[in-house]
């Protein structure tokens, strides 16, 4: 009788400790305890970003996005939810980058000479020679290093680009945090109160050894909600595999060669026709510079092309039927707005607002509607 | 006490006894029969899509079966995880104790000098066992069916680098693992309900619905909230056997999910078990 009222006691001790677990395993991972670290002033931390030397690392980064756009299939990074990127890179150019989806998988890998891209939905294999423009790795945040061919003083480029940024913002590093088990400062991108903008600010953590952002989170006015949060979920420094950065291309795939040359060229020629006919502009700046642009009212269609076709919004269109479809789908998506500048379509997301006007005007930016409308405006 | 000891059955001779008796059933010879028919079908309509389509054979794992066989068998089991393995799983578990019950054995069992506890052992060993068997049975007779059909050449993952065999048969066994460690789960909460009932098909039509149920629930984005709780949820993200390099976590995790439903269910079904009359 007692032996079975131990086991009863054993059996429910086990359906708690199995509901339990269920609890932990749903619930995130804390992120521990700040950790403490030396303090440093925001300029010397802006610096220190822009002046580290790439590190090898390979890891895991978690994308959380709710921007309120809509789903591009296939590519569930772009899309409002949760994703992942796993990304390995070896410090001197050579990079693998895996964005699973489901059950498929885009890899790129860029071995030092050639850009390889799969996609396993199509099993096709991309292959396109590096180009000229990007060896020497990208610099951190994307800032045009020697865009002249003139090498650039790190420091001196640092110390710009932070004078030139705390001209709209305040930039301030708000305590530290732990990001993928390492230190890192956070830096607070704020607009200044003259910006009128969509964004409350910008928290980039930053490594404390490697100087690399660990975490970018873009937050919203009204919310404490990220609108976007791109952050390392797990990370190992140091070097990386080899042959990671190699790609042999399987037997059973198809390989797509890009030549560099010639069709690009030609590409270049496409774009820069378009546009010299878009002639886009920069109104206002800092955090509420808005970029506005008219397109030739017969080019609408060619707005639904994927960016990376220019050539496509080159070909003849007559207003057919194929002309009212991308129209009518940009009318789902945004909602119709009018005012002193036109009638047109405002499509919003968290970060900021697009303003399609029926004549072909566009404005965009992370602005409120008030400030595109304002902008489109000024374009005649 | 050592008269106690002496009688009871020794315990090895209890599981070879329990394998024989779920073998012996037709029912389930029928149905490994028919589990080893699901990869040839699958093959065979693959490699039909294959031969038309030139293009992708399908979506996910079926886009990259062509000339890589291997992927066969990886893709039947995922294939067979949401319904069928599942099915399998459960009519064993009904057969286990509501079966015995409603046939009027399971009395006999539990008033013979056996613990109750060994016998929820045993059933849980025999269900166990013949779900390894037929998730290794299914996954060797995909493997053959891929080979004789697509050509063996390494295996090609989603990512897009090819494995050596060796790399490919241990994620082949991976993904045998991580399967069968999932249907071992969704057997325990059966067995559970088949303590509870005398009527196997009460723990059938349970298990089946429970399944749908978590399903349809994983589905709406309003109950977001559920989803990792939810064990069928965690399913879709076993494609990542394929992946290369090969990411754990999440491995790991829908581990350790289906590790909680077996704990639970298997705890159940002892308290069902320990406290049911005579």
């Amino acid at each position: 009788m007692n032996r079975r009222k131990v086991t009863v006691a054993v059996a429910a001790a086990g359906v708690v400790a199995g509901v339990a677990g269920l609890g932990v395993l749903a619930m995130p991972a804390g992120a521990g305890p700040a950790p403490a670290l030396p303090q440093v002033d925001a300029q010397s931390l802006v610096e220190s970003v822009l002046t580290a030397k790439p590190a090898a690392f390979g890891g895991t980064v978690d994308v959380n996005n709710s921007l309120g756009i809509p789903t591009i299939a296939g590519i569930p990074q772009l899309s409002d939810g949760a994703s992942q990127i796993r990304m390995w890179t070896d410090g001197e150019g050579r990079a693998r980058v895996s964005m699973p989806s489901g059950s498929s998988e885009r890899t790129i890998v860029d071995d030092g000479e050639t850009l390889w891209t799969w996609n396993s939905e199509t099993q096709t294999v991309t292959k396109a020679p590096h180009g000229d423009a990007e060896p020497d790795a990208k610099p951190e945040l994307g800032l045009g290093l020697g865009q002249d061919g003139k090498p650039l003083d790190p420091l001196s480029l640092a110390r710009d680009v932070v004078g030139e940024v705390e001209k709209t913002s305040t930039v301030t590093v708000d305590g530290t945090a732990r990001v993928a088990n390492r230190s890192a400062y956070e830096l607070v991108l704020t607009p200044k109160p003259t910006e009128r903008t969509v964004l409350r600010e910008v928290r980039i953590a930053v490594d404390s050894e490697l100087r690399i952002p660990l975490r970018v989170a873009v937050l919203t006015n009204g919310t404490d909600e990220a609108a976007v949060q791109v952050g390392f979920s797990e990370i190992t420094v140091g070097a990386q595999d080899a042959g990671l950065f190699r790609f042999t291309p399987s037997a059973s795939a198809k390989v797509e060669e890009k030549k560099a040359e010639e069709p690009s060229e030609q590409d270049k020629a496409e774009a820069e026709k378009v546009f010299g006919q878009v002639a886009p502009q920069v109104v206002g700046d800092g955090w509420d510079s808005v970029i506005v642009a008219k397109l030739p009212a017969d080019q609408l269609t060619g707005l639904q092309a994927p960016a990376d076709e220019p050539g496509r919004s080159d070909r003849p269109r007559r207003g057919g039927a194929d002309q009212t479809d991308p129209q009518a789908l940009l009318k789902q998506l945004g909602k119709q707005v009018s005012g002193s500048w036109g009638n047109g379509t405002l499509i919003s997301s968290k970060i900021g607002n697009v303003l399609l006007a029926d004549d072909g005007r566009i404005a965009l930016g992370a602005v409120p509607e008030q400030v595109l409308t304002e902008a489109i405006g000024q374009l005649k | 006490m050592t008269t106690a000891v002496a009688t009871r059955a020794p315990l090895a001779r209890q599981l070879r006894s329990e394998l024989r008796w779920i073998l012996r059933r037709p029912r389930t010879v029928i149905g490994l029969g028919l589990l080893c028919v699901v990869p040839v079908l699958a093959g065979v309509g693959l490699w039909f899509a294959v031969d038309n389509a030139g293009g992708p054979a399908g979506p996910g794992l079926a886009a990259i079966i062509a000339g890589n066989g291997l992927v066969l068998p990886i893709f039947t089991l995922f294939l067979s995880l949401p319904l069928l393995l599942p099915l399998v799983g459960a009519i064993w578990a009904a057969d286990g104790l509501a079966g015995e019950a409603n046939s009027g054995t399971l009395r006999g069992l539990m008033v013979a000098p056996v613990g109750r506890i060994r016998l929820l052992g045993v059933k849980a060993f025999g269900i166990a066992t013949m779900s390894l068997f037929a998730v290794t049975l299914m996954a060797f007779v995909g493997t053959i069916t891929g080979i004789a059909l697509f050509g063996m050449d390494g295996m090609l993952t989603i990512s897009g680098t090819t494995l050596s065999v060796g790399a490919a048969v241990g994620r082949i066994v991976l993904t045998i693992l991580l399967v069968t460690f999932q249907m071992w789960a969704v057997a325990a909460v059966a067995l559970a309900i088949s303590a509870c009932t005398e009527h196997p098909l009460v723990v059938m039509a349970a298990t089946m619905a429970g399944l749908i149920v978590f399903a349809v629930l994983g589905a709406f984005s309003s109950l977001d909230w559920l989803q990792p709780y939810l064990i069928t949820s965690a399913w879709d993200g076993l494609a990542d056997v394929m992946r290369d390099p090969l990411p754990t976590e999440g491995l790991w995790n829908s581990t350790a999910l289906a590790a909680c439903y077996l704990v639970i269910g298997l705890s159940l079904a002892a308290i069902r078990l320990v406290t049911k009359d005579g």
